[in-house]
Order: structure tokens, then C-alpha cells, then sequence
């Protein structure tokens, strides 16, 4: 099956999430490691970049949905940018637009970060 | 069986007590008589009574193994007591007769009975010697091994007859000459002894004494028996074949061990060596039965690190295993994990653990203290066990101070890591392929799970076409779709698609159904049939895993479509050479509390005409992929409903499905595939 990668950045107290490939039920666990990790360190600022992601899967968003609760709690939250109509219409579908935060690029969601 | 050896044992000793008793009869009757007659009589019966011991002593030796050694101990205990009687026998006997010549002379009864088991008990000795001797010798397994030996004892006996038969002088030249021939047989059968080759080094240091101990035995008994003292007297006055015999045995047994003594002795430098590599066998054998055994790898690296240790000689032995990205201990041997864990930290410090090709040994820099054993480790060999090429592990040996890893140590470190490499990608492979087994399995259940969810046929409604197809995936999807006959003229419908994969999404599904089924018998709005459904699943599912689901009914009187989507595909409806997407607004179920899943969630309702086509599926049908895994995708499946206003609800699915199979030919099914269509006539 095709690959699947993540890699973090820290812009400032905010944590990126790069992802790359194809997110789905196999891939999965490589960033729900990245989430606990994050959520382990107090890092509750995240932004996630769908620039480079091929393919989600509905175990794929399972992903976001397992952390979003503890890191909100935590006054944080989990914001997604730079997704591909593809994967927009995915999250769209489900009704993922009412629950999370999605911006066009990355900066903006970073900027709102800061403002807030 | 058993039962008959020892029967045959009895029928031996009881001859052989027979010919003791017509020996004594015959000393009684005869006394000293001096006739060639009597002697070649008196001599058979003699010979006798050493053939039936010797038939019996077999027998009895046959029913058990006894090691080598054992027989060796054995003999030298005897040669002992044997010693012992000889010198006794010239304090005691004095006593018991005043004159022992006198005595030979005339003797009396008395001195016969005394004499008879005197003669008897050395009879034991001599054949037990003889029978040791034999068996010790049929260990050479050599050719013609039987012959060698029945050939010395032809000529033991010739040699001990005429020494009673051709006392003249002019003859006495015959019996010399039997008694060359004997020991030169003697020396020739003990100079191939090779049965102590394969013991350990202890046991030869033990048989080099004990044989040692043998041989000055019995050259002193010989000694003692063939001097003037009361010993040899009774025996060469009862039979001078007899002690001949005895004297010749005796003598072959002086030189066996004595042989014995010095091929031991030459044997012992090269002891150590051999032991190292009969262990070395040992454990390879006894390794490469376990690496088609042991599953669990725990017990592999126990073994592993075990038997290194015995190998190499080593003080201790670990293996530095890297685990989830750290390195740790493991499988320890006579080394605490804080130690090793310190060593393991020096070693990784010199060396790359990912780049350890060979067998390597290193100084240790800081030496380190074993707290149980007192051990102090200043040397260590480091070598790599690798699995497809990659270091999983370092197997490391350590040994204290002063001692220094040989060539042959390290070969055989490496030897043994290069079999634990093995042993464990074995175990890791039957591992995977007992997971995949397993994992086959589940999809079995899983899919048979999901066939008997999906309803069994389609309702018949007048006046409304229906169509459904579902395709699964291997990995069992998690589509789900049923019809619920609310009344005769409304027909609700349900499709959902349960995230992840497998038998956790087929037992979702069931509970799916069981909620859509319940809650269409008492609530008809879409919406409302939604919002129960999320408030259930919410709390029934963990929060990574939701349910997209679309409900709604027809009403074919009314004319009306009522349909709520909660996150799922949106419907189609086609109609007049047109078709139009209907998506309400509406999360999946499951995915937030009804609070905000009731703000979000909209219901819609449409009338529908005549010929109006309603098409639902999930995202199988759209996210089909072909060989350079492009989707199916939402423009051409509109496209085919869009040209497809005119079909029947059968056509229709039978067209989508076509254009799909062909689409994603060269591609494996990723997911379920679920189309339902109705058509209004």
C-alpha cells in the first residue's frame, strides 16, 4: 500500500503537523503518535498541513477526532489548512467544516493562534 | 521375555555351582591323585566352572549399561579387595592350618571345604576381570573385534594347560611359547583403546589415576601370587592351569591398564580442546533444534546468551536488543542489568550499533565490577545479530581480567550469533504468519458478520422500482444499508458506512442495524431517527470512530421524499435529463454531542414526479481506484447518472457497476461498495 509521513515544526508555541502520503486505517497510528506526543510535551497549539496528503480514509479522520476533545480541554485546539479540494470535499461530507477550524494556508491558522 | 533371561541366568549359575560341587566331590574322592586322568578331568571341571561364571556374569552384564568408567571403578575396587585377601590369606590361613604343606599333602576336609571357596572366590575375580576386559575392549567396535579376542583366550587357556600338562622339561619349551603368543596378543588387543577419547577432561584426569591405581594392583597381585606364600600355594596346589590362568588374565589386565594409563595421559592435553568442541556440537544440535521450536523470543535470547557463555568461556553474556528506538538488556547471564546496562552504554559509545558487521573485541575502558559473582570484566566481544540485513541486536560476551578471547571463542561467539539471527527472523516470521492467519480468519467472521446485516431481498413496492448492489472489499468496509417497511405505501431506507475496517467496523455495523431497525418502527421523521441514533452511538462508540449515515423515506402515495444526511455521500436525484445533488447539512454520527449534532442537522423533503430516479451509495463507488490510483471520482459517476436518467432502477446500478469494474480493473477493491436506486414509475 502507498506511504505515509509525517514530520513536526515549531513555529513559535505552535506545533506543525506536515502530513504526506496516504492517510488511512494501516497509516493511522504513525500520526496518532504524533498527536500523543504533542499532547505528552503540553503542546496543545496545532496546526495541521494537508498540503502534501494524497488520500484520507474515514479511519483517517477518526485521527483528529480521538485528540480533538483533550487538546480543546487544554484550551487548545487542532486547526487544519492547505487541504486539496479532494480532501476538502472528505472532510466537507462528514460535516468536519462545523466542528474544526479550516484555513486556506498554513500562516493563517498559525496568526490565529497568536491573536487568540 | 524377561522372564526367560533370567531363567537362562539360573540354568548358567546353576551349572556353574554344579561343577563347584563335582570339583569338590572330586578332591574329596581323589584327593591328591596324580594320574593324567584325573588332571585333564579335574582341569575340565575347573575350566567348566570359569565358562558357566563367565555365561552368567554375561548374561547379568547384558541386562544393564554400565559406562566405561564405572567398569573401570569396578575393577579397581575388586583389585583391591583382591589385594587385600592375598595379604590376609598369609596371616589368616596359617591359623586355621599349622602346616600348609602338610595340608596339600594330605589334605581334610576341612581344608578342602576352606581351599574350595578360597578357589571359588578367585574364580569370581578372574572372570569379572575377564568379562570387564572384554567389554572394554568390544568398545573399539573395530573389525573382527570377537575374533581378536576368543583368539588371546584360545591361547590363555593353551597356555595355562600346559603349564600343568607339559611340566617336563623337554616340552616345557610348548608352554613358553603359548604364553608369548598370549601376551603378545595381549599387548596387540590393548594398544587400540580409544573409547576414553570421548570423555569430558575430569573424567579422564579420574580414569588416569584409577588405571594407574589398576595396573600397580595387579602387577603387585601377580607378583604375590606367584611367590612361595600360602596364596599361590593353595592355588597351585588345587591347579597349577588355574593359577596359570590366573596369573595370565592378571597379566593381561596389568597391561591393558597400564596402556590404558598412557594413552589417557596423552589423550589429556588435547582434553580440554575436545571437550570445547564436543559442546560446541552439543549446543549447535541442540540450537538448530530449537530455531524450528521456539516461538517466543524471550526464551531464544535466553538460550542464545546461555550457550555463548558455556562456549566462549566467558564470564558473562547479554544481548544489547534495540527496542521502540532504545537500547536495552537483555537475556542476562551472570551480570546484573545495571552493569550491563553501564557496559552496554561504553560499547555503544565506541562503536555504531546499526554499523557492526563482524565479530569484534574491545578493552574495556572503565572496568566494571559484578556485584553477585565478584566478577571484574575488562575484555568483551561485541557481535551483530541481524535480521534482512538490519542490526537488531548486539550479542555481547565479557570475560575478566586477564583472560583474552581466542580465535576459537570468537568463532564460535559468531557462530552462534549468526544462528540467533536466524532463529529469530524465523520466529518473527512465523509470527507475521500466524497474525496474517488470524487476521484472515477475523475477516472471514467479519464478513460473514456483514452478509447476514444487509437485507436478504428487496422490498416489493407498487409503483416504485428499487435496485441495490454491494460489492466487498476484502478487508470487510463497513457498509451498511437496509429498507424498513414503515407502511404500505412508505418506504424507509437506510445507508451508512462505519469508519475503519475490519471486525471492530462488521460489529459496529450490527449495532447500526440494530439502532436504524428499532428506532424506524416508532419515529418516521428522518431527523428525529438521526439525532437518536448519534445520541446512542456517542456514547457507544470511542471517539476516534463515527458513522456516516443517510435516512429517509418515500412516501409513493404522497408522492414525497423526506431524507436527513448525517455526514454521509449526498443523494442524487435525477430527473428529466438532469440531476441533482442533495446534501443537507448534518455531522456524522457519533462525531459530537446531539447539542451541536441537533444545530447542524437539516432535514429535506421533496416532491417527486413520475420517472424521478433517487441514487445513493457510499464512497466505494466514488474512491474506486484504477492502477495509477486515481479515484472513480464524482464527475464521471455524475456523468453516468446524468445519461442515465432514462434506465431502468436495474440498469442503471448494472451500467455503474460496469464502468466501474472496468475502471479500477487493475486495481484490488479498497473498499465497500454500496449503490442503491429507486425509481419512481
Amino acid at each position: 500500500m502507498a506511504e505515509f509521513s509525517t514530520s513536526i515544526k515549531e513555529k513559535g508555541d505552535v506545533s506543525v503537523i506536515n502530513l504526506k502520503g496516504f492517510l488511512d486505517a494501516h497509516t493511522a497510528p504513525t500520526l496518532e503518535n504524533n498527536f500523543t506526543q504533542l499532547i505528552e510535551n503540553n503542546k496543545y497549539k496545532i496546526v495541521v498541513n494537508f498540503e502534501d496528503l494524497a488520500y484520507i480514509s474515514s479511519a483517517g479522520l477518526g485521527v483528529f477526532m480521538a485528540y480533538i476533545e483533550s487538546v480543546r480541554e487544554n484550551k487548545g485546539d487542532i486547526k487544519l489548512t492547505n487541504m486539496s479540494d479532494k480532501v476538502y470535499n472528505i472532510f466537507d461530507l462528514l460535516g468536519f467544516p462545523l466542528l474544526y477550524e479550516i484555513y486556506k494556508k498554513e500562516e493563517e491558522a498559525i496568526k490565529k493562534f497568536i491573536e487568540s | 521375555m524377561a522372564k526367560t533371561s533370567k531363567n537362562i541366568v539360573n540354568v548358567q549359575l546353576q551349572l556353574f555351582f554344579l561343577s563347584a560341587f563335582l570339583i569338590f566331590i572330586f578332591r574329596l574322592l581323589l584327593g591328591t591323585s596324580d594320574t593324567l586322568l584325573s588332571k585333564i578331568l579335574f582341569d575340565s571341571l575347573i575350566a567348566c566352572s570359569i565358562f558357566f561364571l563367565l555365561l552368567a556374569l554375561i548374561k547379568f552384564e547384558n541386562t544393564r549399561s554400565s559406562s566405561p568408567l564405572s567398569l573401570v571403578m569396578n575393577v579397581g575396587i575388586l583389585s583391591a579387595i583382591m589385594f587385600f585377601i592375598i595379604k590376609f590369606s598369609d596371616f589368616l590361613l596359617p591359623y586355621l592350618f599349622d602346616n600348609i604343606n602338610l595340608k596339600l599333602q594330605n589334605p581334610g576336609l576341612g581344608y578342602n571345604i576352606v581351599s574350595l571357596f578360597y578357589i571359588l572366590l578367585f574364580i569370581g575375580f578372574i572372570s569379572y576381570y575377564l568379562l570387564t576386559l572384554r567389554h572394554l575392549f568390544y568398545l573399539n567396535q573395530g573389525k573382527n573385534v570377537k575374533i581378536y579376542f576368543n583368539t588371546m583366550l584360545v591361547f590363555f587357556v593353551l597356555s595355562s594347560l600346559s603349564n600343568n600338562f607339559f611340566q617336563d622339561k623337554s616340552v616345557s619349551f610348548l608352554g613358553n611359547t603359548f604364553f608369548i603368543v598370549a601376551v603378545l596378543l595381549m599387548i596387540f588387543n590393548s594398544i587400540r583403546i580409544s573409547w576414553m577419547a570421548f570423555l569430558s577432561k575430569r573424567e579422564k584426569i579420574y580414569l588416569l589415576i584409577l588405571s594407574l591405581v589398576i595396573s600397580v594392583l595387579f602387577i603387585v597381585n601377580i607378583s604375590s601370587s606367584s611367590g612361595d606364600n600360602i596364596h599361590s600355594q593353595i592355588i597351585d596346589g588345587f591347579s597349577p592351569s588355574l593359577s596359570q590362568f590366573n596369573t595370565i588374565v592378571m597379566v593381561y589386565g596389568s597391561i591393558y591398564f597400564f596402556v590404558l594409563f598412557f594413552t589417557t595421559l596423552f589423550h589429556l592435553p588435547t582434553a580440554e580442546a575436545y571437550d570445547r568442541k564436543a559442546q560446541e556440537v552439543t549446543s549447535l544440535q541442540y540450537f538448530s533444534k530449537l530455531i524450528t521450536e521456539v516461538l517466543d523470543f524471550n526464551d531464544l535470547a535466553e538460550t542464545v546468551t546461555d550457550i555463548a557463555l558455556k562456549l566462549s568461556g566467558s564470564g558473562a553474556a547479554w544481548i544489547i536488543w534495540k527496542e521502540d528506538g532504545k537500547l536495552i538488556s537483555l537475556a542476562n547471564k551472570n551480570i546484573g542489568y545495571v552493569e550491563s546496562d553501564k557496559l552496554s552504554l561504553q560499547i555503544t559509545e565506541r562503536i555504531e550499533f546499526e554499523k557492526l558487521n563482524v565479530t569484534k573485541t574491545l578493552h574495556l575502558k572503565e572496568k566494571i565490577n559484578e556485584v553477585d559473582q565478584g566478577n571484574r570484566f575488562s575484555i568483551i566481544s561485541v557481535s551483530p545479530i541481524k535480521t534482512r540485513g538490519v542490526v537488531q541486536g548486539i550479542l555481547v560476551a565479557a570475560k575478566v581480567d586477564g583472560q583474552i578471547f581466542t580465535k576459537d571463542d570468537l568463532s564460535a561467539i559468531e557462530t552462534f550469533s549468526d544462528y540467533a539471527s536466524v532463529a529469530i527472523e524465523n520466529s518473527r516470521l512465523l509470527e507475521e504468519s500466524i497474525e496474517k492467519e488470524r487476521l484472515e480468519k477475523e475477516l472471514d467472521v467479519a464478513r460473514e458478520i456483514q452478509r447476514k446485516i444487509l437485507p436478504l431481498k428487496i422490498p416489493d413496492y407498487p409503483g416504485l422500482q428499487i435496485a441495490s448492489v454491494f460489492i466487498p472489499a476484502f478487508e470487510v468496509g463497513g457498509d451498511y444499508y437496509d429498507f424498513f417497511e414503515i407502511s404500505k405505501t412508505k418506504l424507509g431506507f437506510v445507508i451508512a458506512d462505519v469508519s475503519g475496517k475490519g471486525i471492530s467496523a462488521a460489529f459496529i455495523m450490527a449495532e447500526v442495524k440494530g439502532i436504524f431497525e428499532s428506532l424506524s418502527k416508532t419515529i418516521e421523521r428522518p431527523k428525529e431517527i438521526l439525532l437518536k441514533a448519534n445520541d446512542i452511538l456517542r456514547s457507544a462508540l470511542d471517539n476516534k470512530t463515527f458513522v456516516s449515515a443517510a435516512y429517509g423515506y418515500i412516501d409513493t402515495t404522497e408522492k414525497k421524499l423526506y431524507f436527513a444526511r448525517a455526514g454521509h455521500c449526498p443523494l442524487f436525484l435525477l430527473r428529466d435529463n438532469d440531476f441533482k445533488q442533495i446534501k443537507p447539512s448534518g455531522l456524522g454520527l457519533g462525531l459530537s454531542d446531539n447539542n451541536y449534532f441537533d444545530q447542524t442537522l437539516e432535514e429535506y423533503s421533496i416532491s417527486l414526479k413520475k420517472n424521478d430516479t433517487i441514487v445513493l451509495y457510499t464512497d466505494g463507488v466514488t474512491e474506486a481506484k484504477n492502477e495509477h490510483l486515481e479515484d472513480f471520482g464524482d464527475k464521471q459517476f455524475s456523468e453516468i447518472l446524468r445519461a442515465g436518467f432514462d434506465l431502468t432502477a436495474e440498469e442503471l446500478s448494472n451500467k455503474i457497476i460496469q464502468e466501474i469494474t472496468v475502471f479500477s480493473s487493475n486495481h484490488a477493491q479498497y473498499d465497500d461498495i454500496t449503490l442503491v436506486i429507486f425509481k419512481l414509475q
